[in-house]
């Protein structure tokens, strides 16, 4: 097969590396009447789509080809201007007056770079400097609160922990909805590779990457979002979510200078979102001591001075006194330090860049660190005026260290349900929490010390990256170009989860070696052929063929050594035990792509676009491994077409479009398999093999007879306006999706001997509005202030599932009793669980007359709904002269997290409401129903630690928190060194920042930050599983330009 | 250089797009083989017999031993559930429980296995299809007793019926022809008869509890029709009479505690069976000895007995009264498994990390004992009640591990517990009170027992709550997932306080 596509891959290089035309490359730099450069302005060649934009110094470089007449230079808030190009080659372009047309260059699908004002359909494009120096590790991140019709939620603060982005909506019941990550025009991965070390699996493992975080945002030049499927069909199925574009710094100078950009960043990060706990009360149960329990329901402090708390500090009782804060100071202050540089040089024609960046970020627990290398070359070159060649080649080291957490066994599990009155930092100043013989030591039975847990089982994650593009462009003849883009984005990830004999979670220590391969191959081949005045005057077609190849391969393996013999050695060769867990697998899927786009433009106010891709799978029955789907979108500019001039109504667009994307299936999914045997859970468990006997029984899963691809059509219309010369501008957007025919596996009666088949089935819709707002409310010379608000609604149904299915789980890792569900007439992924039944003429719930506690639970109710009702976010950009003070401050309303952290802080007594009138009654709020007659309200006292124990159940409605949510975002404060200095130091620029991120936030109606999930990157939302909490990052940050 | 050779040679239009014909036909034509790589590498499509069944052995014995063992445990009031879901079940609150049993233990662990070995090796290697038709009856025969009427003629057969009917249990023991539901007692005949038969693949080490002698699966045959009709006394005490007559005129049963129906497990971890894993490796702290089986045991002088069933870590037995609110004795002090059921091969207890390899017992020769004694007192078959009464006490003791000498000692200093007196229901009282004591650690054959019987005698927990919190449940309720997703499922499903048909 490897020989095959090589073989194909050199013809197809090869077929196009004999042609060549006449072109040159023009160079110039953009700046505003006061000679200040002006970046991001829009050079196009008029009439076609080639162009660029300026860099940060207002410089720009194009390669134009012999037609080609005049340029059309364009900036927000200035008119365009066009030039004539002639003989000239380089050009100085002063920007003059007010703009009356929106325009702006983004790179869209297949990395076509267009105007925005001819596109159909949405997309949103951030510039580096809107990303870079905020205070983000991960780019995900850096998007939080600046993208309308997205919804980003980070795993925690936790170094290197994932990200989760959902465009549009959830538009597949189990297949990733992460959009597709393409880095100059390569797919990249951008996949959370999962370590089931211990017992607990996923759900108690150290939050792992999304791979978007071995990106270096200093890199990054823009991102563009590709919203709908409108957009990004051309990406085919591997898009089907939504694509996030990625277009990173290249070479060449103006006039072939180079350029040197050097940046260094050091920032602090500390935990937020501690909740209040109490002081009064410490270890103990029913108002007694107890050395043996985490929970803080013993007597007041005082009462009992002499009461040794149980700790031994090297062999010292310490006295039972209150430790304020032997949960905050578990966390300690996180260091970030990142530092970049970038040496460009050439001209447009040969230009190269060569970028390194290096980011060592100590977390905020214990024992965590992401140490990040980024080394990048790109080069291009244009051979003969028609050949443009280019490669770049990136290579990645991430290394993550992170320590266990989620309910049982972990460091945080154990730190958040600690008692008060435990002197935990002694443990790590002493140095006592584990003993001589290296094992916990934590006067808590069968409970790891959160420092012996934190150092002694972290999970470890080394990743060697590469990133390897070439790409070869011909203007075969001035209206015909052939190009060609091959890439390859691998990844080995060598993962060691560690677990000390004597842990509490696998008390006889194991050694995890675990290692992911990845490979993502693609290679398209695309023929633009342009035509002006076709056919009709003014009416200009742009036609696009194109074929791609993509192959994916995923390997893991994994050695687990269990029952060391050894303690504090951790190498497979320590195990006694290796049949658990130890396993191999591959996943190899390949696809073939066709496709065309056909594109009319008249005038240049009205555009219609239309697409067809088909899709060959090889996931798919073979019979019927090829699918189609189409797309048609259309622009109309009608403030242009109907002439519009005046001072308020600036520009106007409509846009609508209706495109359908289809998804292939998961590899493997056509065959009834067996697998190796076990039962059980985090309870109990066996494996095969017995000793040297095997054991295996077939897979729960029952094979489809048939399999077609998930389709999802998107209707789309949207508006764009701009008023008072575009100082205030309108995108707005109404979307409409429908995704039918799921691929999933739906449970079937466990009674039939397995617990799903295979199926296509079910519907689901997503209705949304968009709105961006630009505001320049103040412009004068020296200052500027910029608003952007984006405004996202999104409303998820599920609308049908299979017939006789109202709903089934997540695939994922959940605990029973919380379970995270598709269910009929829900949004996507409430939690499913129990809930206290009530009266039904009152409301009230019932309370059990015989114990004062609440009626047992009513399984499979909804319990919460992480969808949230709508977001939005600000961002305000004020420049003045030399400084800029940029904040992005954002605001979620709505949607819930079910928490077990704050469970724990009710149900042990630790959160500080707990110690309120403690050795009062409590009463529950409830109903008591009498046989025959109206319901009594509750009058049965019952102690306050069995009433904050029933709040405090982990699963229970009492547990589910609203996760609104405003939170400062970033703030940013810049400043330029003024050119009159750097210009004589021979420096382009000095820019010195300060910047937080995270600054604050308030969530009204939660103990915890609502922003957490467990899951991280994933379909399963809404859960927090005892994780670490976010953190603040404050910073600083120095920039060079030579 | 080669740019430039190509490009002299390819100077016109035409060329260049026969080129690009002649190369996109070229990739059409390998698309086929390019896109043919849909076949796992990753599991097995086709399994020998031979790694099918130590599956479905340790499953039937895990499904015994796991959270069914834990639940029914606490209902008999052998242990006393303390925390997380043992403490829920032990004041009869099964919210969304037992999903895993059913499902992943139950029929998709074992039926769906067993099923597959019936179908595939009933022609060529019967030794196979014979052992999985026992294997089955008995799985089969635990869901029924627990839950009551559960699928089994049509259960485990994919999507060939998508939602099993649920058989009456009545019909499961007894069969209905025009159901076409083969009853539980025919299908063990047809199992033992299958074992008799030539074979082309016979089970060796893979057989992991006879190690492939088919003459001792044909005596857990027996034994398994000697069990089933003994829970037919109240129902059906002509077809229990016939069928014990018929197994004790074959004499093919099991008659010695080293042909005990026991599957084993290991203590490596990932093969430790599933009480040591719950007990002693994740749930330390979720369940002890409860109170009344202490008073119970100290009433019969037996604690020598109960010292081999729970442990003593402070010296004396420390127990916990079923769903009580008291505080909870620190771990450390608890009576919780002793190695009779958990496994220890060093000696080791102190800190529980070593063992897990104690047999899941599922057919004993003390339950033989009991059963045959039970049977000749009510049913008037063969045999000397009181002699089979006092050697099921006699092998539940050595079992247990009591030497001969504390055994003697025992039957010397209590006459009046070691032997049968008073009228038949005293008697079987007596007969049923050392059967429960001697199922420590399998509460299910104790819980079948209970509900038959009566006996022994047990109170209501504290705090009880569930669906009747008046009653001792006398079944377990159904699972969710089962009830969401199989329309033939019982809706709404009956409540923990109906009795099954065989109970009393």
């Amino acid at each position: 097969m490897r020989k095959h596509f090589l073989l194909l891959s050199s013809c197809l290089l090869l077929l196009f590396a004999h042609v060549f035309a006449q072109s040159k490359t023009i160079t110039g730099s953009v700046t505003d009447p006061t000679g200040k450069p002006v970046p991001g302005a829009t050079v196009l060649i008029k009439g076609s789509r080639t162009g660029t934009s300026t860099k940060s110094d207002g410089s720009f470089s194009l390669n134009v080809n012999e037609k080609a007449k005049t340029l059309v230079i364009s900036a927000i808030g200035w008119a365009s201007q066009e030039i004539e190009i002639g003989s000239r080659t380089a050009f100085s372009v002063s920007l003059t007056g007010k703009e009356n047309t929106l325009s702006e260059v983004v790179v869209t699908s297949l990395g076509i770079a267009r105007d925005k004002r001819s596109l159909g359909y949405a997309t949103q494009n951030l510039k580096g400097d809107q990303i870079a120096d905020k205070g983000s590790v991960n780019l995900l991140n850096a998007l939080e609160g600046k993208v309308a019709g997205v919804n980003i939620t980070g795993a925690s603060g936790s170094a290197g922990a994932s990200v989760n982005i959902n465009i549009r909506g959830i538009t597949s019941f189990t297949k990733s909805n992460q959009p597709l990550f393409v880095v100059d025009g390569i797919p990249i991965s951008n996949d959370v590779d999962r370590t089931n070390g211990g017992p607990n699996g996923t759900l108690g493992d150290n939050q792992p990457a999304n791979r978007a975080l071995d990106l270096d945002l200093n890199n990054v030049e823009s991102v563009n979002i590709l919203k709908g499927p409108a957009a990004s069909v051309l990406y085919g199925s591997r898009a089907a979510a939504g694509a996030i574009i990625i277009t990173t710094k290249k070479g060449g100078g103006p006039g072939g200078k180079s350029e040197i950009i050097a940046g260094s960043s050091y920032s602090v990060q500390n935990a937020t979102g501690l909740p209040k706990l109490q002081n009064e009360y410490g270890e103990g149960l029913n108002g007694a001591y107890a050395t043996t329990t985490s929970s803080s329901w013993g007597p007041k402090f005082g009462s009992t001075p002499t009461v040794a708390n149980g700790l031994l500090v090297g062999g010292v009782a310490v006295p039972y006194n209150p430790y304020p804060n032997n949960i905050s100071e578990f966390f300690r202050t996180g260091t970030i330090s990142d530092s970049y540089l970038q040496i460009s040089g050439g001209d447009a024609k040969q230009n190269f860049s060569l970028s390194g960046g290096y980011l060592n970020q100590n977390g905020i627990l214990p024992n965590t660190y992401v140490k990040r290398t980024n080394v990048k070359f790109t080069g291009n070159t244009i051979l003969r005026e028609k050949i443009k060649l280019g490669a770049s080649v990136t290579f990645t080291n991430t290394i993550q260290n992170g320590i266990l957490g989620g309910n049982g066994q972990s460091a945080l599990g154990v730190l958040w349900g600690m008692a008060r009155s435990i002197d935990l930092t002694s443990y790590r100043t002493k140095g006592t929490y584990k003993n001589a013989d290296g094992t916990n030591n934590f006067p808590i039975p069968n409970t790891d010390n959160p420092y012996f847990d934190a150092y002694s089982n972290p999970l470890k994650s080394n990743l060697y990256r590469i990133l390897g593009s070439v790409n070869l462009g011909f203007d075969v003849t001035p209206w015909l170009n052939v190009s060609y883009r091959l890439g390859i984005d691998a990844y080995t990830d060598r993962r060691k989860q560690i677990f000390a004999i004597s842990s509490g979670r696998v008390p006889t220590g194991q050694d995890l070696e675990a290692t992911f391969f990845r490979s993502e191959v693609n290679g398209d081949l695309i023929i633009t052929a342009h035509k002006n005045d076709f056919f009709v005057k003014d009416l200009n077609l742009t036609a696009l063929v194109g074929q791609n190849i993509n192959q994916r391969l995923l390997q893991s393996t994994q050695v687990q050594a269990d029952a060391l013999a050894i303690p504090g050695y951790y190498q497979a060769n320590n195990g006694t035990v290796f049949s658990n867990g130890s396993n191999e697998s591959t996943t190899l899927t390949r696809l073939l792509g066709y496709y065309g786009q056909l594109s009319f433009a008249y005038k240049g106010y009205l555009y219609l676009e239309m697409t067809g891709r088909f899709d060959q799978s090889s996931t798919l029955p073979k019979n019927k491994n090829t699918f189609f789907y189409p797309s048609v979108n259309a622009g109309f500019v009608f403030s242009d077409a109907f002439g519009i001039t005046n001072n308020v109504l600036s520009y106007g667009k409509v846009r609508a479009s209706i495109a359908k994307v289809g998804s292939d299936a998961p590899a493997y999914q056509l065959s009834n398999t067996y697998v190796s045997g076990g039962y059980g859970n985090n309870v109990a468990s066996v494996s095969f093999p017995f000793g040297t006997t095997a054991g295996f029984g077939a897979s729960s899963r029952i094979a489809p007879l048939t399999l077609s691809p998930e389709f999802t059509t998107a209707y789309e219309a949207g508006v764009n306006l701009g008023f008072f010369n575009n100082r205030l501008s309108i995108d707005a957007a109404y979307f409409n999706t429908v995704s039918k025919s799921q691929i999933f596996n739906v449970g079937i009666a466990p009674s039939t001997g397995y617990s799903t088949k295979t199926t296509n089935a079910g519907k689901m819709t997503n209705k949304g509005v968009e709105l961006m707002v630009t505001v320049t409310p103040v412009q004068t010379r020296d200052f500027k202030w910029d608003l952007t608000g984006n405004f996202t609604k999104i409303v998820n149904k599920v609308v049908s599932i299979a017939p006789g299915v109202i709903s089934f789980s997540i695939p994922g890792n959940a605990f029973t009793g919380s379970i995270p569900s598709i269910k009929v007439g829900q949004p996507y992924g409430v939690i499913i669980g129990g809930v206290i039944p009530r009266d039904s003429a009152t409301g009230q719930r019932l309370i059990n007359p015989g114990t004062g506690l609440y009626a047992t639970t009513t399984p499979n109710q909804v319990l919460s709904n992480p969808n949230p009702e709508y977001s939005l976010g600000v961002t305000n950009n004020l420049r003045y002269k030399g400084f800029s003070l940029g904040f992005t401050f954002d605001f979620t309303k709505g949607g819930q997290i079910l928490s077990f952290t704050a469970a724990t802080y009710k149900s042990r007594g630790a959160w500080a409401p707990t110690a309120v009138d403690r050795d009062k009654p409590w009463i529950l709020p409830g109903v008591i129903p009498v046989a025959g007659g109206k319901a009594k309200t509750n009058n049965i006292q019952i102690p306050a630690q069995a009433y904050w124990q029933t709040l405090g159940g982990l699963q229970s409605e009492f547990n589910v928190y609203d996760a609104t949510v405003f939170r400062m975002r970033e703030i940013s404060l810049g400043y330029d060194l003024p050119s009159s200095i750097t210009k004589s130091m021979h420096i382009n620029y000095i820019r010195l920042s300060v910047f937080a991120n995270n600054v604050f936030f308030i969530a009204p109606n939660s103990i915890i930050d609502p922003e957490l999930n467990t899951q991280g990157a994933g379909n399963i939302r809404g859960l927090e599983f005892q994780s670490a909490p976010n953190a603040r990052t404050i910073g600083a940050n120095l920039k060079v330009s030579l | 250089m080669k740019y430039k050779i190509l490009t002299n040679s390819f100077t016109n239009r035409s060329k260049q797009l026969l080129f690009l014909t002649l190369a996109i036909g070229m990739l059409s034509t390998s698309c086929k083989k390019y896109l043919d790589v849909n076949s796992t590498p990753n599991n097995p499509t086709v399994v020998p017999p031979s790694v099918l069944l130590p599956n479905t052995t340790i499953g039937i014995a895990f499904a015994n031993g796991n959270d069914l063992n834990r639940a029914t445990s606490a209902l008999v009031q052998h242990i006393a559930g303390v925390a997380n879901q043992t403490a829920a079940y032990d004041v009869y609150n099964f919210s969304g429980a037992f999903d895993n049993q059913w499902t992943g233990e139950i029929y998709g662990g074992a039926v769906s296995n067993l099923v597959i070995l019936i179908n595939s090796d009933s022609a060529t290697s019967p030794a196979y299809s014979g052992i999985a038709k026992l294997e089955l009856a008995y799985i089969i025969s635990v869901a029924a007793d627990i839950w009551g009427d559960v699928p089994y003629s049509q259960a485990g057969q994919g999507l060939k019926f998508e939602s099993p009917r649920f058989d009456k249990v009545q019909d499961i023991y007894q069969g209905n022809a025009s159901l076409g539901i083969t009853s539980l007692f025919d299908l063990v005949k047809s199992g033992i008869a299958d074992l008799g038969k030539t074979s082309a693949l016979k089970p060796g080490k893979d057989d992991m509890v006879y190690g492939g002698d088919l003459t001792k699966w044909a005596r857990m045959g027996n034994t398994l029709l000697l069990k089933f009709a003994i829970q037919l006394t109240n129902v059906n005490p002509t077809l229990a009479t016939s069928v014990i007559n018929d197994v004790i005129t074959g004499n093919n049963y099991i008659n010695s505690s080293s042909l005990d129906f026991a599957v084993p497990f290991g203590t490596a971890v990932g093969n430790q069976n599933p009480i040591f894993s719950f007990n002693n490796v994740n749930r330390n702290s979720d369940q002890m000895l409860s109170t009344r089986m202490l008073n119970l045991m100290k009433g019969l002088n037996d604690t020598v007995r109960l010292g081999k069933f729970f442990t003593k870590p402070s010296g004396s037995f420390v127990s916990y009264d079923n769903g009580s609110t008291a505080a909870i004795p620190a771990l450390a002090t608890r009576s919780r498994y002793n190695t009779y059921n958990t496994g220890d091969r060093s000696g080791n207890t102190a800190d529980g990390k070593v063992g897990g390899d104690t047999a899941i017992r599922l057919l004993t020769y003390f339950q033989v004992n009991f059963i045959l004694a039970e049977a000749a007192l009510t049913l008037g078959t063969p045999g000397d009640p009181n002699a089979l009464y006092q050697a099921g006490i006699k092998a539940s003791m050595l079992k247990a591990g009591m030497t001969g000498a504390e055994v003697d000692a025992y039957f010397t200093s209590n006459p009046t517990v070691v032997t049968l007196s008073g009228t038949v229901e005293q008697q079987r009282q007596q007969i049923i009170t050392q059967k429960y004591i001697a199922w420590v650690g399998n509460g299910i054959e104790a819980f079948n027992d209970y509900r038959r019987t009566g006996y022994p005698v047990l109170a209501l927990v504290n705090n009880p709550s569930g669906d009747d919190p008046t009653t001792i449940p006398t079944r377990l309720p159904y699972t969710n997932t089962e009830l969401s997703t199989n329309v033939n499922a019982p809706n709404p499903r009956p409540l923990t306080n109906v009795k099954l048909w065989w109970a009393k």
